[in-house]
């Protein structure tokens, strides 16, 4: 009802409550609702209007409410009617002002009852909303100058009183009622211009008001939160209202009015009730008509935005097309930057107005944009990750999905060139570590096909495929641009990928010395969770390096780490492990989910596990052979290994094998046996070496390992046995040639391993067996053991001491030996070092799950080069 | 030949005038073209001040072209700061050579310094001049002049950049001038510097590729390391002791991460004094100098550096001793070693050593050969050490007499066979031999925990109660 009167009466104060409605942002609006119903008794609005009645001047808003809409409920109604659609809103600013006057009546009621300490608090409360007031930029209403000129006379009066009277106040009252008094003489001086104004004419005091209010919002602009209208000006303003009225909705774009708009959409974002599919459709729009430069860069800034804005749960993926269009905006954005140079977009600008079109010539130089590309770019990177999580990794729509990360490698691309050609390292340090992270792990022909699409966009950035002649080179040269960059993090992340890129590329040695000159394995526990995981992906791409080249040893050591913690999926971040004796929290089990790689990232963990229990077959078994002693065969190198070796033999029956595991199993077996041939075949015939490349070689170095360590695990096996072997022998039933047997034994001589010599004349092996009586084992053992005792006490000692060995030093003499072999495994001090780790790791591994990188006390001190 | 040497590698690590001996070396043994070498050598002493030489070398290489002019220029130039640089370093001279000066001076410098500025009105900045005219000479060749002037300045100033300079020239000059005994005390100063203080500054004098210093301490250590390292073969591979002494540094931690990291190629001088190192080993137990097991386990130790670095560095000096120690394939030793002995024959720094080289390589095949056969024919293992057959045997014989493996080994002349009877170690030794160390450890850890105080207590006697038994097995 009021809303016909009122838009009848004048259509400025109209506008107004449109232009309020935009200045209620999010925050604002919750406090005027809670504040308001509060102090809006029935009674005590009669009261005021009846005590003060100029008010009705001030504002045509509250008369009109205040006489036609009835004491009873009116609060109420007036808040239902900000929330209906469609019927008139009322206006924050008209709501302010009703808060104001609401306080001011139960500042009159108290003052009537001369309860100090109500006034005060009122007073208060209504300063704190001049205050928002004054935030907002509007007018101090009249009707606050004039409670604080009579608040001064009836603080005068009281206290004159108060002098008078015999009976005291009661103490928080007159301590109330002081306070008030410092209050209102620091309003009245703060406001002391309106109030003089206000004493000399109220009257015109108060037009003036109304004057300032209705010219005000001469930058009208759209609709609130359900109407689509959008205002072109001020004369458009009723026939707008008439067009929502009806529930049609009148859609004008021009060039002129697209700050408006956009505005008004940048107002409604993140609201609960805005429709963000029709914020894009606008948006779209907008961008249609979007002429000059500045108003394009606008528009798409808000577009991108609002794409990502459409889905706000935190657990699904972005549609595939709005993330195209995204992808599309994003490179929109950055070759209209890269091409115009005057203009630029940061994060941090100097205020500007948003309504008015800018260019070069008007502000003088590059124009400042507020807003930032990196992380539109890192945003939409995550979102591709994020919804090749959600994709079934088995279906034709991930396939589909990750042909798109061509186009997002080109979008990379182009915002590195971009940053490049301005010069802006953070960035840049950031969108490389980007564009490093989709090619570090793909072979060769991946990345030249992403690489060839950079080659066909316009803009491309310093560092290509082509520029640099090979893909290693190209890793190189981003890792190398990112070592110098001296972001802490991102420098750990390059150096773990460039160790990762050159364990894909079997170039061993290179990752292996870049890994441990790193000194990484020291401190990575204490890095995020992300990082963590690139440290085991590198790690274990490391040992499948090793294993690809044929150096079992160093296969078995690197990838012993993960498994002796038999969590490797959930350690590479490829599936979260099932907990047995405990229950994730849904955060927790979320964030695990959040963190799994895509599938097509995956390192295959049957081929993992495959090359690690082969390593550990081919160094545990001849191990087993060469020690009789039961007791010695309880220390045992691979764990893991050893309990499946140990459940094998247990079977009663064993059946052809199946998995990888029992094709492993019964290679050992045979191993063992000294039936390499059998051993051999077993291997080979595991099918998931197809999975590594290179297989045919993999396979035949394998049954070259076979053969050696068969041979090593006979002669360990069968020597008590013999008394002399023929080499020429052992070389046909091994298929090795008669070097490499001789060889081979004359290692195990040397090395003290087989007690036997060899007779060269005759080629043949001589066994010297010496049985050893029983005291005189246990004497061996002994010696072995205290010999190890003092070597624990001294490194125990060493960890206490903290230093470097410091005290060991003096005593040269004695302690001469040991040092040298300390110095000759300087090399494998970096593999113990990790070994040793390996416990701390799978300490790591259980903080995994709660998402914390838990301090270690460094156990090892490593001699500093 | 031209593939193993090394010269090219190592003067990039050397001293302007460190170089030239090595260039003289390969003029000598004439594996490249003496044009190339030639003007090699005139290039490097263009940038000196040794004009003489420089021109003499122009002739040499340009005989029909006169000779250019500036040279004369700076030949005046240099002279007359020559005499410029006299006069000032001569005023500090004059002082310091006074001998009431030389009676007070003492230890502390800022007081020797103070003492010459009240009473002889001396500053730093002429005392500087000592180290100005030092480098001078050095750069037109008056070693052993530049040696004596930095001496002195090194004792007055306490300017560290300045001294670890002039450490560095002094070094140099008493290499130049052959003087290994100084030179290796010169040597050892040095290397102390450089491990004690962490931000070594890169201050070789008068080079060009330590101006790419970095501000990183401990990259700057790690150059200077490498340059010790290079700078060191003329000291070692020269003064009597010097293999032992190459060993004992080379294989300390510091200084083989250093050979690692960033000049594997000192592996072949690594190894060679290794092999080298042999005679002294196996004939020294007798004399008094004990060694330390660094230099006893050498080779062992430097096997298994070379099968480290593998991937990174190998000559046939390295590669003799892999195929002997890890492989072993005698044969490919055999062939390995034939191939070193031209390599190590060419080398500026081991040609010396050449026959003890040979000889001492031999020894270490037939020594492994015996400890794997029971049986070896005599004409196989002088074929396996590149001897005929008489010279072999003749060779056996003094092995076995060396060694005195003559309780284990019996030459049959008849069947041309040695038979070698290696009764077994009897099990009480091995006992002992692992036994042996563990008082003396334990009395070290001992008196470590007694330093630190009660923290790690409770360790010792457990030791002393379990060394007990082990010791009465005995």
């Amino acid at each position: 009802m009021s809303r016909f009167f009122r838009q009848a009466g004048d259509s400025d104060s109209d506008s107004s409550e449109s232009e309020s409605e935009l200045m209620t942002s999010g925050d604002e609006e919750a406090p005027s609702k809670l504040t308001a119903p509060a102090p809006k008794p029935a009674m005590s609005r009669f009261l005021r209007t009846a005590g003060s009645d100029s008010s009705d001047s001030e504002s045509e808003e509250s008369t009109d409410t205040d006489s036609e809409a009835g004491p009873e409920g009116d609060g109420d109604e007036t808040d239902d009617e900000g929330e209906r659609p469609g019927v008139r809103i009322m206006s924050a600013q008209e709501k302010r002002l009703k808060e104001m006057e609401a306080t001011g009546k139960v500042m009159d009621n108290a003052l009537k009852i001369n309860d100090w300490v109500a006034i005060s608090t009122e007073f208060d409360k209504l300063v704190r909303m001049i205050q928002r007031q004054h935030n907002v930029s509007e007018p101090i209403p009249p009707f606050y100058v004039r409670t604080l000129v009579n608040l001064e006379s009836s603080v005068n009066n009281a206290l004159a009183k108060e002098k008078e009277s015999k009976k005291k106040m009661n103490a928080t009252n007159a301590k109330a009622l002081t306070a008030m008094k410092q209050k209102i003489k620091r309003a009245i001086k703060e406001y002391e211009t309106d109030v003089k104004k206000y004493l000399e004419d109220p009257e015109a005091f108060n037009r003036e008001y109304v004057a300032l209010v209705s010219r005000e919002p001469i930058a009208p602009a759209a609709p609130g939160s359900r109407g689509v209208t959008a205002t072109t000006g001020d004369d458009t303003a009723v026939e707008e209202f008439t067009t929502v009225g009806k529930g049609g909705r009148g859609v004008q774009f021009t060039s002129e009015g697209i700050f408006k708009n956009l505005q008004a959409v940048q107002e409604a974002r993140g609201k609960k009730n805005t429709d963000r599919a029709e914020q894009i459709r606008i948006l779209e729009k907008l961008l249609e008509v979007a002429v000059t430069p500045y108003q394009r860069i606008r528009v798409l800034l808000a577009l991108i935005s609002s794409r990502f804005d459409y889905n706000s749960s935190v657990s699904t993926h972005m549609p595939t097309e709005l993330w195209l269009a995204a992808q599309r905006e994003v490179d929109q954005l950055v070759s209209i930057i890269a091409s115009d140079s005057n203009f630029s977009i940061q994060e941090v600008t100097e205020d500007y107005d948003e309504l008015i079109e800018r260019s070069a010539s008007t502000e003088r130089g590059v124009v400042h944009v507020r807003g930032s590309i990196i992380s539109f770019i890192d945003r939409l990177d995550d979102e591709f990750t994020r919804s090749l999580q959600n994709i079934d990794p088995h279906g034709t729509e991930y396939v589909d999905r990750l042909k798109d990360e061509k186009v997002l490698y080109c979008t990379i691309c182009r915002a590195q060139a971009f940053y490049e050609k301005t010069n802006q390292n953070d960035p840049l340090g950031r969108v490389i570590m980007r564009r490093l992270e989709h090619i570090y792990s793909k072979p060769n022909a991946v990345v030249q096909a992403l690489e060839a699409a950079v080659d066909d966009s316009d803009v491309k950035p310093s560092m290509t495929l082509v520029a640099q002649g090979g893909t290693a080179a190209l890793v190189h040269g981003l890792c190398v641009h990112l070592y110098k960059a001296g972001n802490s993090l991102l420098r750990t992340r390059a150096m773990l990928s460039h160790i990762y890129h050159h364990a894909l590329h079997n170039d061993f040695h290179t990752a292996r010395d870049m890994l441990l000159m790193s000194h990484l394995q020291e401190s990575i526990h204490s890095a995020d969770v992300a990082t963590q995981i690139l440290y085991n992906r590198t790690v274990v791409q490391l040992g499948l390096c090793a294993f690809r080249s044929g150096l079992i040893k160093e296969a078995q050591a690197t990838l012993q780490d993960i498994f002796t913690t038999q969590r490797v999926k959930e350690l590479l971040a490829q599936g979260v492990h099932q907990q047995r004796f405990q229950v994730l929290t849904p955060e927790q089990e979320k964030a695990e989910k959040q963190r799994q790689l895509p599938f097509h990232m995956h390192i295959n963990t049957e081929l993992l596990e495959a090359a690690f229990l082969v390593s550990s077959m081919l160094i545990e078994i001849p191990l087993l052979a060469s020690i009789d002693s039961e007791e010695l065969k309880r220390k045992a190198i691979s764990k893991p290994f050893r309990r499946l070796l140990d459940f094998a033999d247990r079977q009663v029956f064993t059946g052809p094998p199946e998995s990888t595991r029992d094709h492993i199993m019964q290679a050992s077996k045979a191993l063992q046996d000294g039936e390499w041939g059998t051993c051999r075949d077993l291997i080979q015939s595991i099918k998931i070496w197809s999975l590594m490349p290179e297989a045919a070689a993999v396979k035949e170095m394998l049954a070259k390992r076979i053969q050696e360590q068969g041979l090593r695990t006979y002669l360990f096996t069968y020597a008590p046995h013999y008394s002399t072997l023929s080499l020429s022998l052992l070389s046909r039933t091994f298929s090795l040639p008669l070097r490499t047997v001789s060889s081979i034994v004359s290692k195990m001589i040397w090395n003290e391993e087989l007690s036997a010599s060899l007779d060269q004349s005759g080629g043949i092996v001589l066994f010297h067996r010496i049985d050893l009586s029983r005291p005189q084992q246990l004497a061996q053992v002994i010696a072995e053991k205290a010999a190890a005792m003092v070597d624990q006490n001294e490194k125990a000692l060493d960890v206490k001491m903290g230093g470097t060995g410091g005290w060991g030093e003096r005593t040269d003499g004695s302690k001469g030996e040991k040092r040298g072999e300390q110095t000759q495994e300087r090399r494998g001090r970096g593999e113990r070092t990790r070994g040793a780790r390996g416990g701390s790791r799978g300490g790591r591994g259980t903080r995994f799950s709660q998402g914390l990188g838990n301090q270690m006390p460094g156990q090892l001190t490593q001699r500093a080069s | 030949m031209t593939d193993y040497d090394l010269s090219k590698t190592i003067i990039p690590y050397l001293d302007r005038h460190l170089s030239f001996p090595l260039l003289a070396h390969l003029l000598e043994i004439s594996i490249f073209p003496d044009q190339d070498v030639q003007t090699a050598q005139y290039e490097l002493a263009k940038g000196t001040n040794m004009f003489d030489y420089a021109v003499q070398l122009f002739t040499q290489i340009y005989p029909d072209q006169p000779v250019p002019l500036e040279f004369d220029v700076k030949r005046t130039n240099a002279v007359s700061t020559h005499e410029r640089l006299q006069q000032e370093a001569q005023a500090v001279l004059d002082v310091i050579e006074n001998p009431d000066v030389a009676q007070a001076l003492r230890q502390d410098k800022n007081q020797n310094l103070q003492y010459l500025k009240d009473n002889y009105n001396l500053t730093l900045e002429q005392i500087t001049a000592l180290y100005n005219f030092g480098q001078f000479q050095y750069s037109y060749g008056n070693y052993s002049g530049a040696a004596d002037y930095l001496y002195h300045f090194r004792v007055l100033s306490t300017d560290n950049d300045l001294n670890t300079s002039a450490h560095w020239g002094k070094l140099a000059s008493d290499i130049l001038t052959g003087k290994w005994d100084i030179a290796l005390e010169e040597l050892n100063t040095l290397r102390d510097v450089i491990d004690s203080r962490a931000p070594a500054p890169l201050l070789a004098p008068s080079s060009a590729a330590t101006s790419a210093a970095t501000p990183e301490p401990a990259l700057a250590q790690l150059h200077s390391r490498t340059w010790l390292v290079h700078w060191s073969l003329f000291v070692y591979f020269n003064h009597p002791q010097g293999r032992t002494l190459l060993l004992e540094t080379f294989l300390a931690p510091t200084y083989l991460n250093t050979i690692q990291t960033s000049s594997p190629w000192i592996l072949r001088y690594l190894a060679a004094a290794a092999i080298l190192s042999r005679k002294t080993t196996t004939t020294s137990t007798s004399t008094s100098t004990p060694l330390s097991s660094r230099v006893r386990n050498a080779i062992r130790e430097v096997v298994k550096v070379i099968q480290t670095e593998e991937y990174q560095y190998q000559d046939p000096v390295t590669s003799f001793l892999k195929e002997l120690y890890i492989e072993f394939d005698f044969e490919a030793a055999q062939r390995e070693l034939a191939l070193a002995e031209e390599v190590v024959a060419n080398d500026f720094f081991l040609n010396e050593f050449r026959e003890e080289f040979l000889d001492n390589a031999r020894y270490l095949i037939s020594e492994a050969y015996c400890r794997i056969h029971q049986k070896i024919d005599i004409a196989d293992l002088s074929e396996r050490l590149n001897l005929s057959r008489d010279e072999g045997e003749k060779w056996i014989v003094n092995l076995i007499r060396e060694t005195r493996m003559g309780a284990d080994a019996k030459i049959d002349l008849e069947k041309n066979v040695i038979e070698i009877n290696r009764p077994a170690l009897p099990i009480y030794q091995t006992v002992i031999e692992k036994t042996r160390g563990l008082a003396l450890r334990t009395q070290a850890l001992g008196a470590a925990v007694g330093r630190t105080g009660q923290q790690g207590q409770g360790q010792t006697p457990k030791v002393a109660e379990n060394q007990a038994p082990v010791v009465t097995v005995n």
